[in-house]
C-alpha cells in the first residue's frame, strides 16, 4: 500500500515537472518525506540537468543526513534559507547559505547565478548537451511565509516565476498542507498536483 | 611683620638644603630649597623669571630641560652675566621642537618646487607600488621629560623652564600626572625640582593645582609704580617653614638677580 | 533621427539596464553610503569591466593601502591582475603622492589641496583615462580644517572634474542609516548623479539597497535595488521587494 502510493508520486511528479514549466504540489506534512524523495528521485535521473533546491524546512545538514547521496550530486545545488539565520553554521560546496530567508532578493540571485555558472561549466565540458533542462524546487512557500509578509511572498513567488519563465527553467513548488496561506499561491502554476494521504488527485 | 634687612654674606652650606647660588634668597629660604622639594616659579610676563632660572642653574648639579631657549642661547646668557658655569646636562626640548616645525614650513614651501621637479610617470610609478610611510607621530614631549628626570644622580636640582610648552603641546591632566611623577623622583633624589610657568594664563583651576603639589611657591611680579616698574619675589608657600614666606623687591644687575629688601610676613 | 546619447557602462548590467546604458558621459557620480555599503567594490568592479572594453581607469585611494586594496579584489571575478599590470586600471595611493609633494598626509591647507588636485587631474590626463575614482572624498574632506575650506576644496574639485573628460566616481561615506547623501551637503551640487547605497530593515534584517537618486539625463526611476555583494560576482542588483510594511517604514523616516 505504502509503496504503490509512493511510486505513484514519483510517477506523476516525474512527468508533470518534465512536461509544465511549472508544477505546483500540495501534499499533507505526514506525505512530506515521500514528496521529496520522488522528487529527488527525478533529480538523480539525469545528470545533464541543472536543478536547484531551495530549503526552506529543513536545514541542508538534516537532508544530507536523510537522504544521504543526493546531496553530493554535482548538478544539484541547495540553497539552505534557515541554518544561517539559526545560527547553525556549515559549509557544502553543494550549498549555498542563504543569510536570512528575508532575504528574497539574494535567494533569486542565487538561484539565477547557480544556472549561469553551472551553464557556462557545461558548456566547456567535452560532451555538450545542446537542450539542458534546469529546474527550480522550492520547499516549501509556506515555510517562507512564516518570516515574510504574505505580500511580499506574492511578489517574490511572482518575480521567481517570470523570471524562470524568461529563462525556460522550471519551477516545482511544495505547499504543504498544514501551513497555512500559502495554497492561494498555488494558483501561478500550470500544473498542480495534489498529494492526498492514500491517494493522488 | 617684621621688616628685616639682611646683610650681604656668604651663607655657610647647609645639609639638607640645596642651594639657590643667590645669596639673598638662600637667606630669604634659610639656607636654600630643602631637598627633596618642588618648587613652583610662578613668573608674571616681563618679570625676568629666566634670568632667576639661568643664574640658580649655575650653582649645583643641575639637569635643565629648556623649552624656548636652546642651549646656546642658556650658555651664552650665562656668559653675559659672567657667571660660573658648572657642566650642566640639558635637555633642548626647544630645538626639536624647532626642527620639527621648521622641517614641516620648508615642506610647504616647496610644493610648488617639487611639484615641477617630479616627473609624472615616475609619481605615478611610485604612487600605485608603495606604501605611504607611517606619518611620524609628533614626539611625545612629555616621555623625553619624564625620561630625563629619571635615575638621577642624588642631591640634583632639576629645572623645568618652562612647562608652558608642555601645557600647549598636551593635556593638562597629562602634564599634572608626569609632573607629579617627577616630583615622586626627586622626593626620592633628595634634588630640588625647579617648575616654572607663567602665571595667569593656563585658567585658576590648573594654577591652583600646581600650587597644591608643589611643596613652595615662588611668584615673581612686576608692579608699575609712577614710571618706573618694581619687581617682587614672594614666598607664597613653603611647606613646613612658615616663616620663610615673605616677599622681597629684587632688581636684575650686570650681575644677575639681586635681592633688595625683604618683608617677612608670619 | 533619435539622438544617441553616449554612455560609460556601469559594470552592473542591473544597473546599465536601469540607466539605459550606463552612466552619462564625462559625469561626475557620487557614490554615497555608510562603510561597508560596498562603495569601493562597485567602482572597482566600473574600473575593471572599463578596462575588459579598453577604457583605462584609475583609481585613487586615500583611506586604504594599495596591498589591501588588491587582496580585497583577489575573490572576485571581474578583478584581473592583468588589467592592473597591463596599466589599464592603474591604482594610486594619494598619500603616497602627498607624501612626494612634500605635504603633511594628515593635514591640508587648501593650497595643500589645491597642488594634490592639480596633480590628480595631471595623472589622468598623462594615463589618457576614460574612467577615474576618487575613494573617498570624505576622507580627503576629512584633512581640511574648516567647513568654509571643505566647500572651497569640493567647488573647486567640481570644476576640475567638469573640465576632465572622463567618467568620475566619488565616494562620499555618510553614517549608518542616515538619510542624507553627502556628510557636508555639497557633494551633491557638483555631481550629475547620486547613488545611494543603503539599507532596509525587513523582520529585523538589514537588506542592502541601493538607489538612484539623481541621474542628470538619463531617464531611470527612483526605484530601490537590493544589493548582493557577493564574494565572487561583485556587485549584484535586483528590484526589491516592496510590501506595504516596507512602504510605511520609508515614509516613517
Amino acid at each position: 500500500m505504502q509503496d504503490t502510493v509512493i511510486e505513484s508520486i514519483r510517477e506523476r511528479v516525474s512527468v508533470a515537472i518534465e512536461v509544465n514549466q511549472s508544477v505546483g504540489i500540495q501534499v499533507p506534512e505526514n506525505r512530506h518525506k515521500d514528496l521529496l524523495e520522488a522528487i529527488f528521485h527525478s533529480m538523480c535521473r539525469n545528470t545533464y540537468d541543472i536543478w536547484t533546491f531551495i530549503t526552506v524546512n529543513q536545514t541542508f545538514d538534516y537532508l544530507t543526513k536523510t537522504f544521504k547521496e543526493i546531496t553530493k550530486q554535482p548538478n544539484i545545488k541547495f540553497i539552505d534559507c534557515i541554518s544561517r539565520a539559526a545560527g547553525i553554521s556549515d559549509n557544502s560546496n553543494n550549498c549555498f547559505f542563504l543569510e536570512s530567508p528575508v532575504m528574497l532578493e539574494n535567494l533569486i540571485l542565487e538561484v539565477m547565478n547557480n544556472f549561469k555558472n553551472k551553464k557556462e561549466a557545461m558548456s566547456n565540458a567535452k560532451n555538450k548537451k545542446s537542450d539542458i533542462d534546469k529546474y527550480i524546487v522550492i520547499d516549501s512557500l509556506g515555510a517562507l511565509l512564516i518570516y515574510n509578509d504574505s505580500e511580499i511572498i506574492r511578489k517574490f513567488y511572482s518575480l521567481v516565476m517570470n523570471r524562470s519563465r524568461a529563462e525556460n527553467i522550471h519551477v516545482v513548488s511544495i505547499f504543504v498542507e498544514e501551513e497555512l496561506n500559502s495554497n492561494q499561491l498555488i494558483q501561478f502554476n500550470d500544473k498542480i498536483i495534489v498529494v492526498r494521504d492514500s491517494f493522488i488527485d | 611683620m617684621v621688616r628685616e634687612t639682611l646683610i650681604d654674606t656668604t651663607l655657610q652650606k647647609k645639609e639638607g638644603f640645596i642651594r639657590t647660588g643667590i645669596d639673598k634668597l638662600d637667606r630669604l629660604l634659610e639656607g636654600g630649597i630643602p631637598s627633596g622639594f618642588t618648587v613652583v616659579l610662578l613668573g608674571s610676563p616681563g618679570s625676568s623669571t629666566e634670568i632667576l632660572v639661568k643664574q640658580i642653574a649655575t650653582s649645583g648639579i643641575v639637569t635643565y630641560i629648556t623649552t624656548e631657549e636652546t642651549k646656546d642661547e642658556i650658555l651664552d646668557t650665562m656668559r653675559r652675566f659672567n657667571w660660573q658655569i658648572p657642566d650642566i646636562d640639558f635637555v633642548d626640548i626647544s630645538e626639536k621642537y624647532y626642527s620639527n616645525i621648521l622641517k614641516g614650513e620648508q615642506k610647504r614651501v616647496s610644493i610648488y618646487e617639487q611639484r615641477s621637479k617630479l616627473k609624472l610617470k615616475e609619481l605615478i610609478e611610485i604612487g600605485s607600488t608603495g606604501m605611504p610611510s607611517t606619518t611620524t607621530a609628533t614626539e611625545d614631549f612629555l616621555a623625553i621629560l619624564s625620561n630625563r628626570t629619571k635615575n638621577l644622580a642624588p642631591n640634583r636640582t632639576i629645572i623645568i623652564n618652562s612647562l608652558d610648552f608642555f601645557l600647549s603641546q598636551c593635556n593638562q591632566d597629562d602634564v599634572l600626572k608626569t609632573v607629579y611623577a617627577i616630583k615622586v623622583n626627586n622626593l626620592k633624589n633628595k634634588g630640588a625640582l625647579l617648575i616654572v610657568m607663567t602665571k595667569g594664563v593656563h585658567g585658576e583651576l590648573f594654577e591652583r593645582k600646581m600650587e597644591g603639589l608643589a611643596d613652595a611657591v615662588l611668584e615673581l611680579d612686576v608692579i608699575q609704580k609712577g614710571s618706573s616698574f618694581e619687581r617682587y619675589l614672594s614666598v607664597k608657600k613653603m611647606r613646613n617653614y612658615a616663616k620663610k614666606i615673605g616677599i622681597a623687591r629684587y632688581v636684575i644687575d650686570d650681575s644677575g638677580f639681586v635681592l633688595e629688601m625683604i618683608e617677612r610676613i608670619m | 533621427m533619435p539622438i544617441i546619447k553616449e554612455v560609460c557602462s556601469t559594470g552592473i548590467e542591473e544597473l546599465d539596464m536601469k540607466m539605459s546604458g550606463g552612466y552619462p558621459l564625462g559625469s561626475t557620480v557620487l557614490v554615497t553610503g555608510c562603510s561597508g555599503s560596498g562603495k569601493t567594490t562597485m567602482c572597482m568592479q566600473f574600473l575593471f569591466n572599463g578596462a575588459r572594453k579598453g577604457e583605462r581607469g584609475v583609481f585613487f585611494t586615500i583611506t586604504e593601502p594599495l596591498f589591501k586594496l588588491t587582496k580585497n579584489l583577489e575573490g572576485f571575478a571581474f578583478y584581473d591582475k592583468k588589467l592592473i599590470e597591463s596599466g589599464m586600471v592603474n591604482i594610486i595611493d594619494l598619500r603616497i603622492i602627498s607624501e612626494r609633494l612634500g605635504l603633511d598626509t594628515e593635514k591640508y591647507t587648501v593650497e595643500d589641496a589645491g597642488a594634490l588636485l592639480d596633480i590628480l587631474k595631471d595623472i589622468a590626463d598623462e594615463l589618457d583615462v576614460k574612467r577615474l575614482v576618487i575613494d573617498s572624498i570624505t576622507a580627503l574632506c576629512y584633512r581640511l580644517q574648516s567647513p568654509q575650506m571643505i566647500r572651497d576644496f569640493i567647488f573647486k574639485l567640481g570644476t576640475s572634474l567638469a573640465v576632465m573628460k572622463c567618467t568620475t566616481l566619488l565616494t562620499s561615506e555618510v553614517p549608518p542609516q542616515t538619510f542624507k547623501f553627502s556628510q557636508y551637503e555639497i557633494e551633491e551640487f557638483i555631481s550629475d548623479g547620486i547613488l545611494f547605497l543603503g539599507d532596509v530593515k525587513r523582520k529585523g534584517d538589514l537588506i542592502r539597497t541601493l538607489q538612484i537618486i539623481k541621474m542628470r539625463g538619463t531617464a531611470h526611476s527612483r526605484t530601490k535595488f537590493a544589493l548582493n555583494i557577493s564574494t565572487q560576482r561583485g556587485i549584484e542588483l535586483i528590484p526589491l521587494l516592496k510590501s506595504s510594511e516596507f512602504e510605511f517604514e520609508t515614509l516613517l523616516k
